[in-house]
């Protein structure tokens, strides 16, 4: 996880019963690029991380906080 | 993009991330009869065959590396195989391979102090060492990415 970074893109898209590879369709990315993110191997660019926001119905503050907060 | 589009993106980059490590050995193999030979060039035609061979992988190599290669598949393949994730990958190679070629500099530098290097020698250890150390990076970056995908 880089430092500093937490995500629950993994809880949310699980609460919405959506597969990586259908996330990675909506947001118009590979299913590579969603798993990096969920794993914490990966920060998305300001751009996908709204996308993957739109997508799971949800703010980006919800999806991505500072592991402090 | 459909999802075929992205199928084959995930099918084609998984075969990137196997195949570029194995493009490096092989890079690297030539290299070595290349420099084991017994006149690396006497001006032969084979000598310039063989020269000419290496340049035409290099410069393929350097373009798979910098584009990503699939160039005969569509535009939304293409992009889904050179994403963000990708990008920062292929980023931390191109990182990766010009400290490789700088570290071959400083090597020949002092290799030179003692022995006689030729220009042409020089540059294509310098370009083989960066080439090969992207193509690894990149490979290495790639495959660990789709790990557990």
């Amino acid at each position: 996880m880089p430092e500093g970074l937490a995500n629950r893109l993994r809880e949310h898209r699980a609460e919405r019963d959506l597969t990586q590879a259908a996330l990675a369709e909506m947001v118009g990315v590979s299913r590579k690029t969603i798993n990096t993110v969920e794993n914490g191997v990966f920060v998305p660019s300001t751009t996908l991380a709204l996308k993957l926001a739109r997508a799971l119905g949800c703010s980006v503050e919800s999806l991505f906080s500072l592991a402090e907060d | 993009m459909s999802s075929t589009d992205h199928e084959t993106a995930e099918r084609l980059g998984r075969k990137r991330a196997r195949l570029l490590p194995l493009f490096a050995i092989l890079f690297l193999t030539q290299q070595a009869s290349y420099f084991t030979g017994p006149n690396v060039d006497t001006g032969r035609p084979v000598d310039h065959i063989r020269i000419a061979a290496w340049l035409v992988m290099s410069i393929v190599l350097l373009l798979v590396l910098a584009t990503g290669g699939g160039w005969f598949r569509s535009r939304a393949v293409r992009a889904l195989m050179n994403d963000e994730a990708t990008q920062v990958h292929r980023n931390d190679a191109f990182r990766f391979a010009f400290f490789a070629a700088m570290t071959a500099c400083v090597v020949l530098y002092v290799v030179g102090l003692f022995e006689p290097l030729g220009g042409r020698d020089v540059i294509h250890l310098v370009m083989s060492c960066g080439i090969a150390a992207a193509l690894v990076r990149f490979g290495m970056l790639e495959r660990r990415a789709y790990r557990d995908a």
